[in-house]
């Protein structure tokens, strides 16, 4: 018993660093009258009541967010660690887990170290658990896809060119996380409603080009689907950099905006939205790939049952008589082709996430800055020297300042 | 805010025992033996009453021989009235109506 009780005040010591400063000294008074408390049980329950409190105090929120994610990190690994040693995809994703896991842990920290913390309220928090479970599950489907796409590895080898885009595509993803984080601290002032109308034009606007082609645009019998993401890639950004601009222009919260900022709020607004749209789409496609990749139209020369020199062989070639080209077994060649069609296959959307956040910010820019003169900033308020001082920010909700109602007032 | 005035019954509880000793500085660990709270029930509803100002805290100045500084507690002026009132107001309710909310929260959490 002795042993358990110092292992539990050893553990109520330690875990009362997850406490704001301010409140750490309650879990401290916990901890130095526990000696008071008769040994046994009593002083068990009184310690593990003092967990209890670090645990409440510490906001359920946050251990419940680190519990979620070490959950889904390593739901990522067991669905994209594992593979055949012959799949050429299996050191891709061994890699792509293992960097993602490793920057997504590194990021908050990162981020509020360098940027600041999270703006308070609903929006900002719900952005970030969102943006992680879009990324992570987005990871695991490209990983499952990759592994089907890539099970006759000796066909499918992974060049050096090939390594530095697939790590470019990942750095880009974790970049989509980067700027989700910053763009939900306190440092960075966003109109009232600017931050969930970007998300939720842009989901919406997801969730519709996923609709119109869930293989990807220009995939099977949804060819058509190509149109409509132009179409979307212009009328996403315009549409909520005029909504932002004219919910800034409205917006009269003293020193929180400078006047004339629409173009800069449509801006932020256009990028997270196309961002959003994009990440969403990306990752349904994905999915869906992953989990029905039979579903994937073949590729090509496959339906008429070629090797992939079919056109070389056309044209008058000798496919074994080069020995820089591969010749695919014919009782293999359905097998390649599927693959090859699996592993290309969802590759638009994923192009896609490279440039829809400047494009976003582009015309998001554009359109706030016009809802901005067109509505004016008669009706604000924030003008004059207040619109210079930093934004009044508010104290997070339950934050102790102090203990004394002295330090607190 | 809600109604200050409004508090638990445990919340009652711990200003009742501050208010017996208004002027006394307690430990958590005595008010946990005069109330019967856990800690952790007790010590979030310390903290609320701090942050409300109903309050205040300090850790003891010296260091005792043979135990660690206590982190003691007492009713602001502002908290002893507001406690007073409250269980002034408690007081004269009838006890069927007392021993309904016992154990429960007899109102909206006020601290």
């Amino acid at each position: 018993m002795d042993r358990f009780t110092a292992a539990l005040a050893g553990l109520l010591g330690r875990s009362a660093g997850l406490l704001p400063v301010a409140r750490r000294e309650w879990a401290e008074a916990v901890l130095a009258e526990a000696g008071e408390v008769p040994a046994g049980t009593r002083r068990v329950a009184w310690l593990c009541g003092g967990l209890w409190l670090v645990i409440r105090e510490a906001g359920m929120g946050r251990v419940i967010r680190v519990l979620a994610f070490a959950a889904a990190a390593v739901g990522l690994v067991l669905i994209g660690w594992p593979g055949a040693s012959s799949n050429s995809a299996t050191p891709l994703n061994r890699v792509y887990v293992t960097g993602t896991v490793v920057l997504l842990a590194a990021l908050p920290w990162a981020v509020r170290r360098y940027v600041g913390p999270v703006r308070s309220g609903w929006a900002p928090r719900a952005a970030r658990v969102g943006g992680y479970a879009l990324v992570l599950a987005l990871i695991a489907a490209k990983a499952v896809k990759d592994r089907n796409g890539s099970k006759l590895g000796a066909y499918f080898v992974i060049v050096p060119g090939e390594w530095a885009l697939e790590i470019v595509l990942l750095l880009v993803i974790v970049g989509y996380v980067a700027g989700l984080f910053i763009l939900t601290t306190e440092r960075v002032r966003l109109t009232r409603w600017g931050l969930p109308a970007g998300i939720g034009f842009g989901m919406v606007t997801g969730g519709v080009l996923y609709a119109l082609g869930p293989l990807g645009p220009g995939a099977g019998h949804h060819g058509s689907s190509l149109k409509w993401w132009g179409l979307a890639a212009l009328a996403l950004p315009v549409a909520t950099g005029l909504l932002v601009g004219r919910l800034a222009a409205r917006d009269a919260r003293p020193a929180v905006l400078t006047p004339g900022q629409g173009a800069r709020q449509g801006c932020l607004a256009g990028a997270c939205a196309t961002a959003t749209a994009a990440l969403l789409v990306a990752m349904l496609t994905s999915v869906t790939i992953a989990l029905f990749p039979h579903q994937v139209p073949l590729e090509g020369t496959a339906a008429a049952g070629g090797g992939p020199d079919a056109a070389y062989i056309a044209g008058g070639g000798c496919e074994t008589c080069d020995p820089n080209n591969t010749v695919i077994p014919p009782g293999l060649r359905h097998e390649y082709w599927v693959e090859i069609s699996v592993g290309q296959a969802g590759m638009g959307p994923l192009a896609f996430l490279l440039i829809a956040p400047f494009i976003g910010a582009g015309l998001g820019a554009f359109a706030g800055g016009f809802a901005g003169r067109s509505r004016g900033t008669s009706g604000r308020g924030a003008g004059g020297p207040d619109a210079l001082s930093p934004p009044a920010l508010s104290q997070p909700s339950g934050q102790l300042g102090a203990s004394t109602p002295a330090a607190s007032k | 805010m809600t109604d200050g005035s409004r508090f638990s019954v445990q919340t009652l509880s711990v200003l009742a025992a501050l208010c017996a000793e208004p002027a006394g500085w307690r430990h958590g660990y005595a008010i946990a033996k005069e109330t019967g709270l856990r800690s952790g029930t007790l010590y979030p509803i310390l903290i609320r009453l701090a942050e409300r100002g109903l309050v205040e805290a300090c850790w003891e100045e010296e260091q005792p021989a043979g135990r660690p500084r206590r982190h003691l507690y007492r009713l602001t002026p502002d908290g002893l009235a507001r406690a007073q009132a409250a269980l002034a107001e408690r007081a004269p309710r009838p006890r069927g109506h007392a021993a309904t909310a016992g154990g429960r929260r007899a109102a909206p959490e006020g601290a």
